[in-house]
């Protein structure tokens, strides 16, 4: 009775959210990726916290979705959704062929071979020509019903929708003999493929779960953005930051993505847009035409990845289980 | 005579690659870890190489005195003061961890010495002689090929001659039976982290004056060391020796009958191909897990 009353309350502020800070597309564009990191993580939480494989290469499957649906859109002008549910075929043929490889595998292998799975599809989008190689794919014009695609509050409420949906999956998962056998792989796998488990089949399901909701997120933010390369849907850097949100929330818990993208994405936010110099500038303490000033100035903005490392490394030394780890060890 | 040219220049730069290969390898094998910022601690090794010959004009092969010293007491306390505190946790916390290292590694770096990459050029950078008629041959490249075997051979050497080298191989085929025969497998884990990053750093050094430098270069190296390692088999010094010549051939060779675009992709492809194929390498052991 208590968890309904708190997914009731945080959903009614999610769905509220926008109606009270009114159309200010800063604080929405900040929520919006707040919401798509929570999403992509739990996704990977799928595989990754549950199943304990960790995929390093999550950004083919978000880079499969973006693709797949900008270049439909621009090529035949189909419906947008069903350029979304084609992302989501592409990106589940890439989970079953990344899949049939690795899984017979254990220990680093799957860490590794998911980054040369990622590797390969960042480079042959960039090598071939139908994918505008290195310049990316501009999106004129998007239309949906009567959607004002122009404005962001559609694109809250689909990412929104998609965390949901995730969320739910991973709560139903949890409970279901699917989600048991992925944990007891998980934590012993010989142990689980003595008692009949079939370790390879249930690790490709949660693959493939995972994968095409992450494909639904690429496809979401290619719309919204309207413009796609390499650097921003492919490389290997977002499919780190996926993995250190789940970590600094709690990896395989069903919030600790959530908490993870809540502490992640409004810091990067801050140190992208300066805001901690800013603040030191304000508050007297660094000139801003000193030294110092210049060069926090000029720097910090470009230091959250290195923000990001350091987080990382004390999270592993001191906090493996992540904020809500915390947590559940003070009860 | 078009069939050696890239055969010769694949083997020479395959030696440099080995290197990192076996730097990496190496750790694999005495700790089981997969070190995610061995491409960072090579343009560290970059960076030194460039900065000894433009701040104190050393040429970049004489250099590596100063290197590898100082890179192998950086491998070193970074064992000491971070991995070993992981040895014993699960594998994805110990990638995670190396991938912070190397995160704050070429962030600091990017800070410091800007995203502007940096050439380093010798008076012999571009020199090169002809070998049977029409096959040329990079000087740079060259050095660089002989100083590795040198210190394959100096290592090599090391691992089977020396009781610390015995001691480390001890360790890297058993840790708990090697700690039961008396062995202090704390200090090996940072000696070949010491001598893993040292190796990644020389190799950095060695591949400066032929290459551009930017903080973000150990990203295209890292993979390669993998796919080096996993060929040749992952903890097996011989195999990434082998793998890092084959995949300097295969690089060369794809560079000149297909396209250089591509030749990345083929390389991953090997590195799949053999996860799917022969898992445990070349010459790694029967299992391969």
């Amino acid at each position: 009775m208590k968890q309904i009353a708190f997914i009731a309350a945080i959903a009614a502020i999610a769905i509220s959210l926008p109606l009270v800070i009114g159309e200010s597309p800063y604080f929405i564009g900040i929520l919006i990726s707040l919401l798509m990191m929570a999403a992509l993580s739990s996704a990977w939480n799928i595989l990754g916290g549950y199943a304990g494989q960790y995929s390093f290469g999550h950004a083919a499957y978000f880079g499969a979705g973006a693709y797949t649906t900008l270049i439909l859109l621009t090529l035949y002008n189909l419906n947008p959704l069903l350029c979304m549910a084609m992302g989501v075929v592409v990106a589940s043929i890439i989970a079953l062929i990344t899949g049939s490889i690795v899984f017979r595998l254990r220990g680093h292998y799957f860490g590794l071979a998911s980054i040369a799975v990622a590797e390969v599809v960042r480079l042959s989008v960039l090598n071939f020509e139908f994918t505008g190689g290195a310049q990316g794919i501009l999106l004129s014009d998007v239309v949906l019903w009567d959607l004002d695609l122009n404005s962001k509050i559609p694109f809250y409420y689909g990412m929104l929708l998609v965390l949901a949906v995730t969320l739910a999956i991973t709560a139903y998962l949890r409970k279901s003999k699917t989600g048991y056998y992925l944990q007891a792989i998980r934590e012993d796998q010989d142990a689980a493929s003595s008692l009949g488990i079939n370790i390879s089949f249930y690790k490709n399901k949660a693959l493939l779960i995972s994968a095409a909701l992450t494909s639904v997120l690429g496809s979401l933010y290619g719309l919204y953005i309207r413009f796609i390369d390499t650097s921003a849907v492919l490389d290997l850097r977002l499919s780190i930051e996926i993995i250190l949100t789940a970590i600094i929330g709690g990896v395989g818990t069903l919030w600790g993505p959530v908490v993870g993208a809540l502490l992640l994405v409004p810091l990067a936010e801050m140190l992208r847009s300066n805001f901690f110099g800013d603040m030191l500038i304000n508050a007297g303490l660094v000139s801003e035409t000193s030294g110092v000033g210049m060069f926090l100035k000029d720097n910090l903005a470009h230091a959250h990845v290195l923000v990001y490392g350091i987080i990382t490394v004390l999270c592993i030394l001191y906090l493996p289980k992540g904020v809500l780890g915390l947590f559940r060890r003070k009860k | 005579m078009s069939f050696l040219q890239p055969l010769i220049s694949g083997i020479l730069t395959g030696g440099v690659y080995a290197l990192a290969g076996i730097g990496m390898s190496l750790v694999f094998g005495v700790m089981n870890i997969s070190n995610f910022a061995h491409g960072d601690l090579m343009m560290l090794g970059m960076y030194l190489a460039f900065f000894a010959f433009t701040l104190l004009h050393i040429d970049p092969y004489i250099s590596l005195v100063l290197i590898i010293p100082i890179a192998f007491l950086f491998g070193y306390m970074m064992e000491k003061v971070f991995i070993n505190r992981v040895i014993h946790h699960p594998h994805q916390n110990q990638i995670l961890l190396t991938v912070g290292l190397g995160l704050i590694m070429s962030n600091t770096a990017l800070l410091a010495f800007t995203s502007d990459p940096k050439i380093l050029t010798t008076t012999y950078s571009s020199s090169a002689f002809n070998l049977l008629g029409d096959v040329s041959v990079s000087v740079p490249l060259l050095l660089s090929f002989l100083i590795t075997c040198l210190i394959t051979v100096i290592l090599y050497l090391f691992l089977s001659k020396t009781s610390t080298g015995m001691a480390l191989r001890a360790t890297s085929q058993n840790r708990e039976a090697a700690q039961l025969m008396g062995i202090n497998v704390a200090k090996m884990s940072a000696i070949a982290f010491g001598i893993g990053t040292a190796l990644a750093a020389t190799a950095g050094a060695l591949i400066a004056p032929t290459y551009y430098i930017h903080p973000l270069a150990g990203h295209s190296f890292l993979l390669k060391a993998f796919t080096i390692c996993v060929l040749g088999g992952l903890g097996s010094v011989v195999g990434a020796g082998v793998g890092g010549i084959i995949i300097g051939v295969v690089e060369a060779m794809s560079s000149t009958y297909l396209s250089s675009d591509w030749k990345d992709v083929i390389v991953f492809v090997i590195f799949l191909a053999v996860l799917l194929f022969r898992p445990q390498g070349l010459f790694g052991k029967k299992g391969g897990q």
